[in-house]
């Protein structure tokens, strides 16, 4: 018989509960009370033990990821006759050598609940009720991310800065390497990478009132796959070509698209590129990703008019945008650091591939 | 607080095998239920947190077991085991979590707030120390009334370092009120141990502040604890005053099942373990010819059985409805609200 095993109320606050690791593969038996899946709450890591004794078929989340009370985590078959004979693995403390003999557990909660009571939503989440019809089920990235980002909005005193680069290089270096040019992120990515380079303030992040270094150096592309928020992030950037760090945005997409689940772990970044070119957006203004310090929001390259030596000419520019983590830097030392990838942006349109 | 220090109590031999299972069942009761509420809890199929008393068995059982069905007690958001040991059922306990009408309190309490005016418990006050002041009241009502009653009061050694502890303990101290003050000392304020918030962890000897008698006893020995209970029970009785009691006891369980309790190092745990109130007093009862592994084991299958019995009627017990909002509220003054 199946049996659903649900994320019980382990959080103090209405804050989601990350996966650690998996105590029990798929395929193993689990007693009752026996620690199925290591959590992190908002207070402390414990461990959950299995409602059930019984032999895991599934997990629904993986290692990285956060659910909410209520949440199928992972699903478990039970026989009903044997919750006895989970008993040897029940831990010394337990007095119960034996499992009750109900450990016929129902799947769902019966039916003769009153409608409106006090815990209505929570059934409604557990037995599979739908939620009014007018209601949008998010899944759980999105309700990881849509918190991340109220978190972000609300505690981190973002400024903007915003310029213009001269991308014509780019474009010319693009369509020589027609028909397979590397993707326009690689080439933002890279001169993001450089910049963080000349700029360590920028390599370090807010935290307890102090500066302190990030501990990765990897340049994060913002990704949004089918509705779902995913960064993906580029290690080492500054030392690879715009060739390499293409391909790895590229892999990383298709794996993304062939649902792997390990590109979706949350994994993080020091800094974030998010380009909305492709939605034909001009310019926007990005919320920072939380714990980064700064986040590069880029427009479509479209042909622009400009003056130079006096001379109206037409060339392809590109506007950026960079919140800034006022917590760490200033308006001077971040417009200075815009600068450098501008002009880093633009030294890439003139090298060689 | 090395668990050996008090050594063994020397139990009084006169207790008949009726009142000696009785306390073993009592026991088992509260420690099937704990542990199956605790299964409840992970199921998610029961609301609310719950703040357990696995470990902590005895310390109950032997205060109430000491007691009369009219008097009363006090207690704390940890009150599962104090309900059973006073005599609330089962049901009425698993009604109440589950949030039913027919819980101990229609439903409106839970977890931390059973209790049963009827049986003698004033449902649980959830703050720290809260109930103290009130045993003390209770006191003061019970002597001017001459009724005879005692209140039992439980809190745990966080309360101790509450004002509301000095004041009510005090109170009761100088107009001789007939209380029972009850420490339940399992040596953590939620995660703090009791050696960073008193000096003198000796909780007892805070008695003689007051003028009253304290006395420490072994929380894991049942009959040393319904011994000292009943002598103290007699004393407060005879207008002498209240009495604090130090039960010596370890928590096996996390403070709430949202804890989990890292900051217990792993050899107390397991010396505590080793103390376990249960398994200490079935030797007891073996030894004494009371009951043997078989009779004991029939008991606590007996127990499992009516705890899933009353799991299923509580699952399908009514729950309240938008009109028992405005009732429970006021005392009824005659005029129908």
């Amino acid at each position: 018989m199946r049996f659903e095993m649900k994320m019980p109320d382990l959080a103090t606050t209405e804050s989601e509960i990350r996966i650690v690791q998996w105590r029990i593969e798929p395929g193993e038996q689990v007693a009752r009370g026996q620690a199925l899946v290591e959590v992190e709450t908002d207070k402390a890591t414990m461990d959950v033990e299995s409602a059930v004794g019984g032999v895991l078929r599934e997990t629904r989340c993986d290692p990285g990821t956060s659910v909410s009370v209520g949440d199928v985590i992972a699903v478990l078959e039970v026989e009903a006759a044997v919750a006895g004979t989970a008993s040897e693995k029940t831990p010394r403390q337990e007095l119960s050598t034996k499992a009750p003999a109900a450990a016929a557990v129902e799947a769902s909660p019966p039916a003769a609940r009153a409608p409106g009571g006090m815990f209505a939503r929570n059934r409604a989440a557990t037995d599979g009720r739908a939620a009014p019809d007018d209601a949008c089920r998010l899944s759980v990235a999105q309700r990881t991310s849509a918190r991340r980002l109220q978190q972000s909005k609300q505690t981190i005193p973002h400024f903007y800065l915003q310029t213009s680069a001269d991308a014509s290089g780019i474009v010319t270096r693009r369509a020589a390497a027609a028909p397979a040019p590397p993707a326009w992120d690689a080439f933002f990515v890279l001169a993001l990478a450089r910049a963080i380079g000349r700029f360590p303030r920028f390599a370090c992040r807010w935290e307890g009132e102090q500066l302190v270094p990030a501990s990765t150096d990897a340049i994060g592309v913002a990704v949004d796959h089918e509705g779902d928020l995913f960064v993906l992030p580029v290690e080492a950037a500054a030392s690879k070509t715009v060739d390499q760090i293409s391909d790895e945005i590229r892999q990383g997409l298709n794996l993304l698209g062939g649902g792997d689940s390990d590109v979706r772990r949350i994994r993080p970044a020091l800094m974030t590129v998010t380009n909305l070119g492709v939605c034909d957006v001009e310019s926007f203004i990005p919320i920072i990703n939380p714990p980064e310090t700064a986040i590069l929001g880029v427009g479509k390259v479209l042909p622009a008019a400009v003056v130079r030596d006096g001379q109206m000419v037409v060339e392809h520019r590109c506007r950026l945008t960079l919140s800034v983590d006022h917590r760490v830097a200033s308006g001077r030392a971040a417009g200075e650091f815009l600068g450098r990838i501008v002009r880093e942006l633009e030294a890439l349109g003139g090298e060689a591939a | 607080m090395n668990p050996a220090a008090t050594g063994e109590h020397q139990h009084d031999h006169s207790y008949d095998s009726a009142f000696l299972l009785e306390l073993y069942e009592r026991m088992v009761s509260i420690r099937e239920f704990e542990d199956g509420v605790k299964f409840l809890f992970l199921e998610g199929t029961m609301p609310g947190t719950i703040h357990q008393c696995q470990g902590q068995e005895a310390t109950a059982v032997g205060v109430c077991a000491a007691l009369r069905e009219s008097d009363f007690i006090t207690s704390t958001f940890r009150g599962h085991g104090h309900a059973l040991a006073k005599g609330l059922t089962v049901q009425e306990l698993l009604d109440e979590l589950f949030g039913a009408t027919t819980g101990c309190c229609r439903g409106k309490g839970g977890s931390m707030h059973v209790g049963n005016m009827a049986r003698g418990m004033v449902p649980g006050i959830a703050i720290v120390g809260g109930g103290i002041p009130v045993a003390a009241g209770m006191g003061l009502a019970f002597k001017m009334q001459r009724s005879g009653q005692i209140a039992a009061c439980f809190f745990g050694d966080g309360a101790v370092s509450e004002g509301a502890f000095h004041e009510g303990v005090n109170m009761a101290a100088i107009w001789n009120l007939p209380v029972l003050f009850v420490c339940e000392n399992n040596l953590y304020g939620a995660s703090t141990h009791v050696s960073l918030v008193m000096r003198d962890t000796n909780i007892a000897r805070r008695a003689t502040c007051y003028g009253i008698r304290g006395q420490q006893v072994d929380g894991n020995d049942v009959l040393a604890v319904c011994e000292a209970a009943r002598q103290a029970a007699a004393e407060c009785r005879a207008g002498n005053g209240p009495v604090l009691l130090e039960l010596l006891t370890y928590r096996r369980t996390g403070h709430s099942r949202r804890d989990a309790c890292h900051y217990q190092p792993a050899d107390e745990r397991e010396a505590w373990a080793a103390r376990d109130p249960i398994l200490r007093f079935a030797e007891v009862l073996k030894t004494r010819g009371v009951a043997d592994d078989a009779q004991l084991e029939a008991i606590r299958t007996r127990i499992v059985e009516q705890f899933n019995e009353a799991v299923t009627a509580a699952r399908l017990a009514p729950q309240p409805t938008l009109d028992d909002l405005t009732t429970d509220v006021f005392v009824d003054n005659g005029e129908g609200r």
